[in-house]
């Protein structure tokens, strides 16, 4: 069973990373891996598509502010979109929404970055 | 009363039968004041007014309609006391504020709530003030109600936040179990701390066998490495906060740390751990605090645990590696002492159990020439035996040969020089023993120098060159030859004689070897032998030993 997926494409220099499954402490390590080869490249643009994703802990919540000064310190930001209402949940929880810009679907997002 | 008045009433209990309804079919506050603030100034005619409640019993202004930004900013946040009252109409006498009144549950007060003048500029009549107090007793349920839904709310989201903790210290716990690496339980700690604070400044600086380590979301690692190798853990026993931290250590006024927790294990602070900003701007709370050190006990706990095991891994794979070189070790010591007339020979090895590189060989090279050797390779376990090994297989080789003793010494160090790589050496003592003539021709390379005892006293066997195994050598060994008179003994031994360590750290030393042999020379080798080790092991009643301890006493009889 695979507990935990990412998958990446690009549309008009933005970053798309869609996560699939559950993504707490054990899983981390695989978004933490993507970011920093996407900083690594300079990419930073990200929007990341939770449609698919069943169930994130603080843990997983904790990459995201890892990686997001790095980001906008070069002018880029991670925007979240499509979230499950159990994972908004703790997203809100957590505060998320004072610091992300939270999108209903990611086509929103990416052109957040388009039109800016 | 008036027909007027009458239908004045029924028209005023008609708006307040409305305003009952309406107020009560939402548990929403903001609704609620809205439509308590707008129905005044639709009866009353005045476009201005506040609504203050306490919350956690300081009053907070709530909304204001038609009032000034400078009477927002300098609303006073008044404790709740009998005096407030006063105070806010004191306050409001600046704002053309006309009228307060408290706003009453059944068993305390709520808050306050202020009108402006009415347009017309007329004050309010006694009747007006009547129908206000009663507009807001009804309102005042409803804000109770919602008063009361705003705290559930707040409740709920803290259960919600607690169990998202607890889950957090579950998933940990869980987690931690099965990493191996430290840095990766270190940065899954992290993770969940910037997840659960919405911080993303964070330090982690522990120390680890006198090494620092630092895991941290700054770039600029070594400057916190070479602040805080300036500072002993050990003064950190408390959460410190913001200026506290500068105030300790001033050179992090250049990070924005909010918190710093000392990580404690076993009453000794260990590192610490610094935290940023919290996401929401707000302070830590204690039981931040309390969840952090719980986070974090648990991965120290874990880091702790691994290194355990990892120590516990290595001692046995050291204990394997011991067994082998005691097993090399015993192999290559001779079994049992020659029989030689004349000549009583006695050897005793006894290895430490850290297993020392003590030697001793005895080497027939034909019927009336022995060979007898001792020395001690530095180091211990392993590669002390095989080098032990090399040694015996050089030594036999070169007895064969027949050469002299200088010369097969000076071959000998050589043939170790070309062969040990980690600047290991050996000291070492050989003579051969002819028989026919009762000489022994001795070299001494480096080793404790032998005993000869003859008549009582006791001559030191030091003549010969260095220790065997560092540089190769020409023509740099002597020898002397030594004719034996009957009752002669020589006693060879390694330090693990006279550096045997008794509790209180004291050695047996030579001078305690010399007078011991002194006294008992009319012993036989066996019995002379016999009574040095039990005088060895009076010595250090029971202490262990770290290292091989060797004798071998030979008597001309």
């Amino acid at each position: 069973m695979a507990e935990f997926q990412i998958e990446k494409r690009e549309v008009s220099e933005v970053d798309i990373i869609s996560l699939h499954g559950f993504l707490d402490a054990h899983t981390a390590p695989q978004l933490e891996s993507v970011f920093t080869s996407l900083i690594d490249n300079s990419k930073y643009k990200i929007v990341i598509d939770f449609q698919n994703l069943k169930y994130i802990s603080s843990a997983g919540l904790g990459v995201f502010m890892a990686f997001i000064e790095t980001i906008r310190e070069n002018s880029g930001d991670i925007k979240l979109s499509a979230m499950q209402p159990n994972v908004f949940e703790i997203f809100d929880l957590l505060g998320f929404p004072m610091l992300y810009e939270i999108f209903d679907t990611t086509e929103e997002a990416i052109n957040k970055f388009i039109t800016n | 009363m008036s027909e007027t008045n009458l239908s004045k009433t029924q028209r005023n209990l008609t708006g307040l039968v409305e305003f009952s309804k309406n107020i009560n079919s939402r548990l929403d506050q903001k609704f609620t004041i809205n439509n308590l603030l707008l129905s005044c100034f639709g009866k009353f005619h005045t476009t201005k007014g506040f609504v203050a409640l306490f919350e956690n019993e300081t009053l907070r202004l709530i909304e204001t309609k038609g009032m000034p930004a400078s009477f927002r900013d300098a609303f006073p946040p008044l404790p709740q006391s009998p005096e407030c009252e006063i105070t806010l109409k004191s306050f409001c006498n600046n704002f053309s504020i006309s009228i307060i009144e408290s706003i009453n549950s059944s068993q305390n007060i709520l808050g306050f709530i202020g009108l402006g003048e009415k347009i017309s500029k007329t004050p309010y009549l006694d009747d007006e003030i009547e129908f206000f107090r009663t507009t807001i007793n009804i309102a005042a349920t409803a804000i109770q109600n919602s008063l009361m839904i705003n705290q559930l709310k707040s409740l709920n989201k803290d259960l919600d936040s607690r169990i998202n903790r607890l889950s957090s210290l579950f998933e940990l716990s869980k987690e931690f179990g099965q990493i191996q690496e430290e840095d990766r339980i270190a940065k899954t700690l992290m993770y969940s701390l910037l997840g659960n604070f919405l911080t993303s400044l964070y330090a982690v600086i522990y120390s680890n066998d006198e090494e620092y380590k630092i895991i941290s979301s700054l770039s600029s690692k070594s400057s916190l490495q070479s602040i805080f190798s300036r500072f002993s853990f050990k003064s950190f026993l408390v959460p410190l906060f913001k200026n506290d931290i500068i105030e300790h250590i001033s050179e992090l006024s250049e990070f924005q740390f909010e918190v710093l927790i000392p990580i404690i294990h076993q009453d000794e602070t260990k590192g610490v751990l610094l935290l940023g900003k919290k996401g929401n701007k707000e302070d830590y709370s204690k039981d931040d605090i309390e969840f952090i050190t719980s986070l974090v006990s648990i991965a120290f706990i874990s880091l702790e645990n691994k290194r355990l095991f990892h120590e516990a891994l290595e001692k046995q794979k050291m204990e394997e590696e011991l067994e082998i070189a005691r097993e090399i070790q015993k192999n290559l010591l001779p079994k049992k002492s020659p029989n030689i007339e004349q000549f009583e020979i006695k050897a005793v090895s006894i290895s430490s159990k850290q297993i020392g590189g003590d030697y001793h060989d005895l080497i027939k090279i034909h019927d009336s020439k022995h060979a007898l050797a001792i020395g001690d390779v530095s180091g211990k376990g392993v590669p002390a035996a095989l080098l032990m090994a090399n040694l015996q297989a050089f030594l036999k080789s070169i007895c064969i040969q027949g050469l002299p003793i200088e010369k097969a010494t000076e071959t000998l160090n050589n043939l170790l020089t070309e062969n040990t790589s980690d600047g290991r050496f050996i000291t070492f003592f050989w003579y051969y023993l002819d028989t026919q003539n009762s000489t022994i021709q001795y070299v001494n390379a480096g080793h404790n120098p032998p005993l000869l005892i003859r008549n009582g006293l006791i001559r030191y066997l030091d003549k010969g060159g260095m220790l065997l195994g560092v540089f190769k050598s020409y023509d740099s060994y002597v020898s002397e030859e030594i004719t034996l008179e009957k009752d002669d003994i020589i006693v060879m031994f390694t330090d693990g004689i006279t550096e045997a360590k008794n509790a209180n750290d004291d050695e047996y030393t030579d001078e305690r070897l010399e007078q011991l042999v002194k006294a008992h020379a009319h012993l036989s080798a066996d019995e002379l032998a016999e009574c040095i080790l039990n005088d060895v092991h009076e010595f250090v009643k029971g202490y262990p030993q770290s290292d091989d301890l060797t004798l071998l006493v030979m008597k001309y009889v």
